[in-house]
């Protein structure tokens, strides 16, 4: 694969007179295949959706690579495929929908990179939560690899960016799961400890800038309930829940 | 022209590529990014439907059905080529969106088959939808396409187009406290054939069925079993 990259690059930086039609047909090769490779992972992620608004719990777990992880919210990270079935099944219940439950996951905006070498990919998307419970608005930034010719799930990366009542966010808002808020618990910590709106955490991206195609620092990537450096943020970094376990309900801010 | 380039594709694919002729690599290259323009055509075609469904633009939206296409909607039954497809679209307002109605049906999550000979595709969709009418409340809706189009002269058509509803509720009150029923079909504009499926929005659960095989293991989704509804009378 990379003395076809190699290959392409050197096809690329020739006039294309110098050219065997071997190595332009490789790089037009490479270049489909890319295309390919974006839309079938771009169709992964909304498979993903489509099984967990009707609850295909194995399905969901089939999409996963063996040894690939998942986290959710602020639940922490579960490790393997299975981890993530039993997952799936003891947080929502067994396989199929139930009645009187809604809990749609509409899958949309996602920015999808292949990495040169045409093993791993990228997305960045998000879906818009329709469910019972009110809204939400997980960030996906997910990664997938290619084993023998099949793409798969090879992170699954969630967090949350709002979730709040019927009422809307105007009214309510959960700051964020965390790892005992139900079970099954995970099997590692979260890999960072954020709230959600009326806080935010900046997810970072795994693309650079398109147009400067600069990468960017996100700093600092924290949790904000006020303007960084203000005493309510500092203490909005140490509050996480309340004693009794349970998170806070924040109020929005307000004007 | 295209189907004999198909069958060269089909055998270039078997092929490793430098074992391949050039003539051979160019046609199996060829149908690829034919496949992949006949995914943005369709992407593009159920979008346009949906653009012209918003605003009740029924004579457009029916224009784009092959003839003998198909048109269901809930519950309503199954409405058979263009000229009752438009009818049936009159079921939801009149010929131009309406003072004060809003019609959005927003189409996302696109999953997309193209038949490996270039001439049908199937694709699975997901619709949000917000509705109002003069003097009534909003609504939030939800549900599921499982559409089907075929490519005639070169161009893609829809030759099914099938929306099975999640959920209908009230704006303000929300699931909790308003699951709207589906309307049954029409006395006014009857349709051509009885609902293919029968079943519950909300509270009700339904899985409308993949079309597509699982993208990892390659297993048909067909044999996933339907939740049981008493109401329908389904075990």
């Amino acid at each position: 694969m990379r003395v076809l990259l190699a290959a392409a690059l050197v096809a690329l930086a020739s006039p294309v007179l110098a050219e065997t039609p071997e190595q332009r047909l490789d790089a037009l090769d490479k270049r489909i295949t890319r295309l390919e490779d974006m839309n079938q992972v771009e169709k992964l992620q909304r498979v993903y959706g489509y099984f967990v608004d009707k609850g295909q719990w194995t399905q969901l777990s089939e999409l996963f690579a063996d040894d690939a992880t998942l986290e959710i919210g602020g639940k922490g990270l579960f490790l393997g495929k299975k981890r993530v079935l039993e997952y799936m099944q003891t947080a929502f219940g067994k396989d199929g929908p139930k009645e009187g439950l809604l809990a749609n996951h509409m899958q949309f905006q996602p920015v999808v990179d292949i990495a040169p070498d045409g093993k791993t990919a990228w997305v960045r998307s998000r879906a818009f939560v329709m469910s019972v419970g009110g809204w939400g608005l997980p960030l996906y930034e997910d990664e997938f690899t290619k084993q023998n010719g099949v793409w798969k799930f090879s992170r699954e990366s969630g967090p949350f960016t709002m979730y709040t009542s019927w009422k809307g966010w105007g009214h309510d808002a959960l700051n964020n799961t965390w790892p005992d808020k139900f079970d099954p618990p995970p099997d590692l910590p979260p890999t960072t400890v954020y709230l959600t709106y009326p806080a935010y955490w900046i997810v970072p991206f795994h693309y650079p800038n398109p147009v400067t195609g600069k990468p960017f620092p996100v700093e600092p990537v924290g949790a904000y309930q006020a303007p960084p450096g203000t005493p309510e943020q500092e203490a909005s970094l140490k509050v996480g829940r309340l004693a009794d376990g349970t998170q806070p309900i924040a109020q929005p801010p307000r004007d | 022209m295209r189907r004999a380039l198909i069958a060269i594709a089909a055998l270039a694919v078997a092929l490793p590529a430098h074992a391949q002729s050039v003539e051979q690599r160019i046609a199996a290259y060829k149908h690829r990014v034919d496949l992949l323009e006949d995914q943005n055509a369709i992407e593009d075609l159920q979008a346009t439907y949906g653009y012209y469904f918003d605003k009740g633009l029924w004579n457009q939206a029916a224009s784009l059905f092959a003839p003998g296409g198909t048109f269901e909607y809930g519950q309503r039954g199954v409405y058979i080529g263009q000229a009752h497809i438009q009818r049936a679209m009159l079921l939801f307002g009149p010929q131009g969106l309406a003072a004060g109605h809003l019609n959005n049906h927003m189409l996302l999550q696109a999953v997309i088959t193209v038949a490996d000979d270039g001439l049908s595709a199937k694709a699975r969709w997901q619709g949000m939808v917000m509705l109002s009418r003069p003097g009534q409340n909003g609504v939030w809706g939800v549900g599921v396409y499982e559409n089907a189009y075929v490519r005639q002269k070169g161009v893609w058509k829809i030759s099914k187009l099938h929306f099975y509803v999640t959920a209908e509720t009230d704006y303000d009150a929300g699931w909790l406290k308003s699951a709207i029923p589906m309307q049954g079909p029409s006395a006014l504009f009857p349709p051509d054939k009885p609902p293919t499926e029968v079943y519950r929005a909300f509270p009700g659960v339904y899985i409308p069925p993949f079309d597509y095989k699982h993208p990892v293991t390659g297993k048909s989704l067909s044999d996933i079993p339907e939740p049981p509804d008493d109401v329908v009378g389904r075990k």
